[in-house]
């Protein structure tokens, strides 16, 4: 540590305030006392009443008194909340109103009694869960516990003062303060206090003082106190000192790993190693082993209460899949480069060290050289073994009484055989037809059959073989050798092709697993459209977990939308809307088999990408009693984040595709502006000239003046509607949500309706239209079409010469359906031929009167009909427009009858 | 004995309001004019007019709404005028019993045409059962078609087609009305029928089949007999 580099402390808990404070979060104090009756909330409501006197907005959310009449003085002044009424099983208790807590939303809240757990029906299970919400939402806490409460201090309390402590606060409570300040008195004043009457009132004090405030006790408790905070406040400085200068948070190359079980015992092993861990400032890792095990209930609820805890305890959990524990710690050993492992001492029976070729403490010691293996301490509880029949039945299948009735008519049936075979063969070998038949049970059965016809083979072969026969006893001390030698052989072969099947097992499950991800990967990438995925995966997820699943989005205005009526999209009454709301801003799961809403009949689970939370994915079961094995939760949880992340890259091309069209639309804006004004004043122009033209009195009497300007009028008219027009199209065209209306229409009928339409601009020129022999219906959007047709005919007549022809014709190939549409004009220049279906290109020196626009036009219609346009020279002079559209099977006529 | 022909225009912009009365004053037609939907409502109640020319785009309710109320109690003749050429407005219109519809901007020529079109079938509560335009004749009576004196022979679903537009000759008859009339509701969206059967009937009573002059298609709406 770099000592000299200290920086003032002061300085160093500003700094570390206004970190806080930028990333918007409330800022958490935290006083904590040795035990009850120290003066932490004397301490808290005093230090409240000095903001308060600051000017800050102060509230107190949950206060004890006890009925101490100075701590009840002290609330005076201060707003105190309302509590809550809650109704459990018929009495109404009171908890802190958190809502109303974040609806007023004050600067500084008070939340006595961290450790307290709240009364089932409230959001979340315990109190500290409401304060890290309080904090989330940017109100600073102070609040109050005792050392005994925290989380890897339990054990040492409990062994000190001998009272089992179920409230607890998990120690990652103390990183998030940004202060802790310690309540401290001398434990003989203490007792004074208590004795006066101003810790407990009443008897109650008298059997306080009886069973816990005695002066070892308080002494040993307050030492706890003294400890942790120094080691916090140690801690600080050399984070901070570390982060300014060498910009890793962990000052040692340390790692620790613990492997945890089923076990209540590897609760002890999760606390000591996080107290290790924070001591030497090193992460650690939580691993548990999936042999397969079968677990009955009870242990299954260890096993997530322990990884709970690690998981509370800032651990980083991880659970995998292997048949050989040891080769699976030192496989996570290498991958995360630990270099401590902790694990329990081992407690199970000489037989499941055979199955499990030894037992997970030995083989670490002889087979991890670089890791060191510490083995933790067993504090006053003997060593407790789960009981021979829980042991044996990890190894239970969950097969049915069909196994065992199977493996009895099989051992039937070689017995049968043995007496057959026994006059050629003898006796003795008749023992190796039973060998055989136990190791092809094993193959196929359960652990308990395997055990069921090693037994019944022995016995059988004893009484029935064996001579003297039909009794159990032996005439000479080989058969008795041999037949016990028999029953140890084939139980252990047994076992281990028992073992083998189940590693087979394991290794088939593994790989559905990854099938299914893969699956759903595939569906996703498969998938065009956010809802076709979302539909495939919430199905498939609701068929695997026996569930049924729903996706609730994130609408474009940031908020969840309920009222999405899209199949993927689930309903939800009032109070699921309000669980999904809170996973969603909170960005943690909610809901059945978690702390927080856990009266839900489903579990909430935020869909989170990269940067932002795309929705709450639901998942409903269809039993509710069972919690999720881990498997299926890792799974699921897989599964949701890979669909969180998908979603959010869906979201995120929507949103590019939309700055695109801005974009565009942006440049188009801007060109228009450049290009469209002159094109709009030109004929402007004329018609203001013309109507001037009209107030000369003089010039009015003469008809054919006044033809004249009329004729002009309406020139400039025309022009001005076909700017306009092209634009509409354009404006239609380009925001991407036009629809074609496609109908099966006659490509004739629509020439004739676009020759109508141009009457008098073809009036100068001559038209050659030829039609198919037969009529061939094509589908297409008639307006749309008419409008590309009718800006290739049109600018045909406007950069030819008067008295040029229009060709038009309609072709059928193998393929497509061709329309020509040639002139006789002097052409396109070869360099302009590239460009002219660009937007606002003009072909440099072509008369006024254009946008630029109308071939860009017609090759979007034309596209957008999934056809192609093409333009090139013609021989010896004019230009040909080719377009193709796809051929489609003719549809179907009525049957007429003739009349 | 067009001065007894009053007509009622609908439209908040004087501009419009003004071109259309010149070139109808002009004609001999009485004008009545009102600037909003509720007044327009009122007037026509006032003035009976023979026909009335209705803007969609109206400051205080739209056009639709008044014609939908104008519908509950009088079959007045009414052209729409819109500024949209979206075919499903359009179609929406006609069903809710506007005549016609003239999409801005139109020519004076156009407008006057649309007028007498609509006016025609004034007065006439049985439509004549013989329909004469130009060389064409259709006398719905007997079921006979002749162009230029010499009869035409028809499929009877062809027939059908043409009857159907005589009967309301010089309106937009909407496809989809079409189909259903001739083939029946299960045919409404079966647009292919009558793109053959328009095709078939124009090479039979059309001069020039590529230049109709009789069966006019109204883009993406429907079609017109003239």
């Amino acid at each position: 540590m770099k000592f000299d580099n200290r920086p003032d402390p002061d300085a160093l808990l500003s700094a570390l305030e206004e970190e806080r404070k930028n990333e918007g979060r409330g800022q958490l104090r935290i006083f904590l006392g040795m035990s009850a009756g120290v003066g932490k909330t004397y301490a808290m409501l005093r230090a409240a009443h000095q903001k308060f006197k600051e000017g800050l907005d102060v509230v107190v959310g949950v206060v004890e008194t006890h009925g101490r009449v100075e701590t009840l003085a002290l609330t005076e002044g201060l707003v105190i909340l309302p509590k809550k009424k809650i109704e459990y099983r018929g009495t109404a208790l009171e908890e802190m109103d958190l809502d109303e807590v974040l609806r007023r939303h004050p600067d500084l809240v008070v939340v006595d009694e961290l450790a307290h757990s709240n009364v089932s029906g409230s959001r979340h299970e315990k109190r500290y869960q409401d304060v890290l919400e309080l904090l989330e939402a940017g109100i600073d806490v102070y609040t109050a516990f005792n050392v005994q409460h925290l989380e890897s201090r339990k054990d040492a309390v409990e062994a000190i003062t001998g009272i089992p402590i179920r409230e607890t606060v998990p120690d990652s409570i103390l990183e998030v303060a940004t202060l802790v300040e310690l309540v401290d008195i001398a434990p003989t004043e203490l007792l004074k206090r208590l004795k006066d009457g101003k810790v407990y009132l009443g008897d109650k004090a008298e059997r306080a003082a009886e069973n816990f405030f005695k002066v070892d006790k308080l002494t040993a408790l307050r030492e706890i106190a003294l400890r942790m905070t120094a080691e916090r406040v140690d801690q600080e400085l050399q984070k901070f000192v570390s982060t300014r200068s060498e910009g890793s948070p962990w000052q040692t190359n340390e790692r620790l790993l613990v492997a945890l079980s089923h076990s209540p015992y590897s609760e002890k092993l999760i606390r000591a190693t996080r107290r290790l861990a924070y001591n030497l400032e090193a992460p650690w890792v939580a691993l548990h082993v999936d042999t397969g095990l079968t677990l009955n209930d009870t242990d299954q609820g260890q096993l997530v209460k322990n990884l709970n805890l690690a998981r509370e305890l800032k651990a980083e959990v991880i659970t995998t899949t292997d048949v050989d524990v040891p080769s699976a710690v030192r496989r996570i050993c290498r991958s995360k480069n630990v270099t401590q492992v902790i694990v329990g001492r081992p407690t199970r029976r000489w037989f499941r060290d055979i199955v499990e070729q030894g037992n997970l403490l030995d083989r670490l010691v002889q087979e991890s050289l670089e890791v060191d293996v510490h083995v933790i301490r067993q504090e006053g509880t003997s060593l407790k073994r789960p009981s021979v029949t829980d042991e044996i039945s990890y190894y239970r299948s969950k097969t049915g009484f069909a196994k065992y009735w199977y493996t009895f008519c099989s051992i039937l049936v070689v017995s049968l055989c043995g007496g057959v075979l026994e006059s050629f063969i003898g006796y003795r070998a008749v023992g190796f037809f039973f060998l055989l038949a136990v190791i092809i049970i094993g193959m196929f059965g359960s652990v308990g059959a395997v055990i069921f016809a090693a037994g019944m083979s022995a016995l059988i072969w004893d009484y029935f073989f064996i001579p003297p026969k039909m009794t159990f006893a032996m005439s000479n001390s080989e058969d008795f050798l041999m037949c016990i030698a028999f029953f140890v052989v084939a139980l252990i072969t047994g076992f281990l092709t028992n073992r083998m099947r189940f590693h087979e097992k394991v290794m088939r499950e593994r790989e559905e697993r990854t099938n299914v991800l893969y699956e759903v990967l595939q569906d996703i990438a498969n998938a065009t459209e956010k809802s076709d995925f979302l539909n495939k995966v919430t199905l498939r997820v609701g068929n695997l977990l026996s569930a049924t699943c729903g996706v609730v989005l994130k609408s474009t205005n940031g908020s969840l939308e309920f009222e999405d009526a899209r199949a993927f999209s689930m309903r939800l009454n009032e109070k699921e809307q309000a669980v999904a709301q809170w996973c969603f801003e909170n960005k943690k799961s909610a809901g059945w088999s978690t702390d927080t809403l856990s009266q839900s009949e489903s579990l909430f689970l935020p869909l989170k990408g990269t940067s932002e939370t795309c929705g709450v994915f639901i998942f409903q079961p269809i039993k509710k009693t069972r919690k999720l094995d881990l498997e299926k939760e890792s799974l699921l949880f897989s599964i949701v984040r890979q669909l969180g992340v998908s979603i959010e890259k869906h979201f995120l091309t929507k949103r590019l595709i939309e700055t695109q069209r801005l974009k565009d639309s942006e440049e188009l804006h801007q060109t228009l502006l450049n290009s469209i004004s002159h094109e709009m004043r030109t004929p402007l122009t004329a018609i203001l000239g013309a109507a001037a033209a009209l107030e000369n009195d003089e010039m009015t009497g003469d008809a054919k003046y006044v033809k004249e300007v009329a004729s002009e009028l309406h020139g400039a008219g025309d022009r001005l509607n076909r700017v306009i027009e092209n634009l509409l199209d354009m404006s239609r065209l380009n925001s991407g949500v036009l629809s074609l209306k496609l109908e099966w229409h006659d490509f004739s009928d629509l020439l004739s309706v676009v020759v109508k339409k141009l009457e008098k601009p073809l009036l100068t020129h001559k038209l050659n239209i030829n039609f198919l022999e037969n009529i061939h219906l094509v589908k297409m959007d008639f307006r749309l079409m008419e409008h590309a047709i009718s800006n290739l005919i049109l600018n045909a007549t406007m950069y030819t010469p008067v008295g040029s022809e229009i060709k038009i014709t309609q072709k059928k190939n193998d393929t497509h359906f061709v329309i020509e549409i040639e002139d006789n004009g002097p052409g396109i220049p070869e360099e302009a031929i590239n460009k002219i279906f660009d937007k606002f290109y003009r072909v440099p020196g072509s008369p006024t009167g254009g946008t630029g626009l109308g071939l860009s036009i017609v090759k979007s219609i034309i596209e957008l009909h999934k056809g192609n346009i093409s333009v090139r020279h013609l021989q010896p002079k004019g230009t040909s427009f080719i377009i193709e559209l796809p051929l489609e099977k003719q549809p179907d006529l009525p049957i007429e009858n003739q009349s | 004995m067009s001065k007894n022909i009053r007509i009622m225009i609908i439209d908040d912009e004087l501009a419009i309001r003004n071109t259309i009365k010149m070139s109808l004053e002009s004609n001999g037609y009485t004008i009545g004019e009102a600037i909003n939907g509720q007044e327009g409502i009122r007037l026509v109640s006032e003035f009976h007019p023979h026909l009335v020319f209705l803007d969609l785009g109206l400051p205080d309710i739209n056009g639709l709404e008044v014609l939908k109320e104008l519908r509950k109690w009088t079959r007045v003749p009414v052209i729409i005028l819109t500024v949209t050429d979206d075919e499903q407005t359009k179609v929406n219109l006609l069903d809710a019993g506007a005549d016609d519809y003239l999409t801005k901007p139109f020519g004076s020529k156009e407008l006057l045409a649309r007028v007498r079109v609509a006016l025609r079938n004034v007065g006439v509560i049985e439509a004549t059962p013989v329909f004469n335009s130009d060389d064409l004749e259709v006398n719905l009576s007997q079921r006979k078609v002749s162009v230029s004196g010499i009869e035409v022979k028809l499929t009877a679903t062809e027939y059908e087609v043409l009857s159907r537009l005589v009967r309301d000759h010089g309106k937009v008859i909407p496809q989809a009305v079409l189909l259903k009339q001739v083939w029946g509701t299960a045919a409404e969206d079966q647009s292919h029928y009558l793109r053959i059967y328009i095709n078939q009937l124009r090479k039979k009573i059309e001069k020039n089949p590529s230049e109709p002059k009789h069966i006019i298609t109204e883009s993406g709406v429907g079609y017109r007999i003239i």
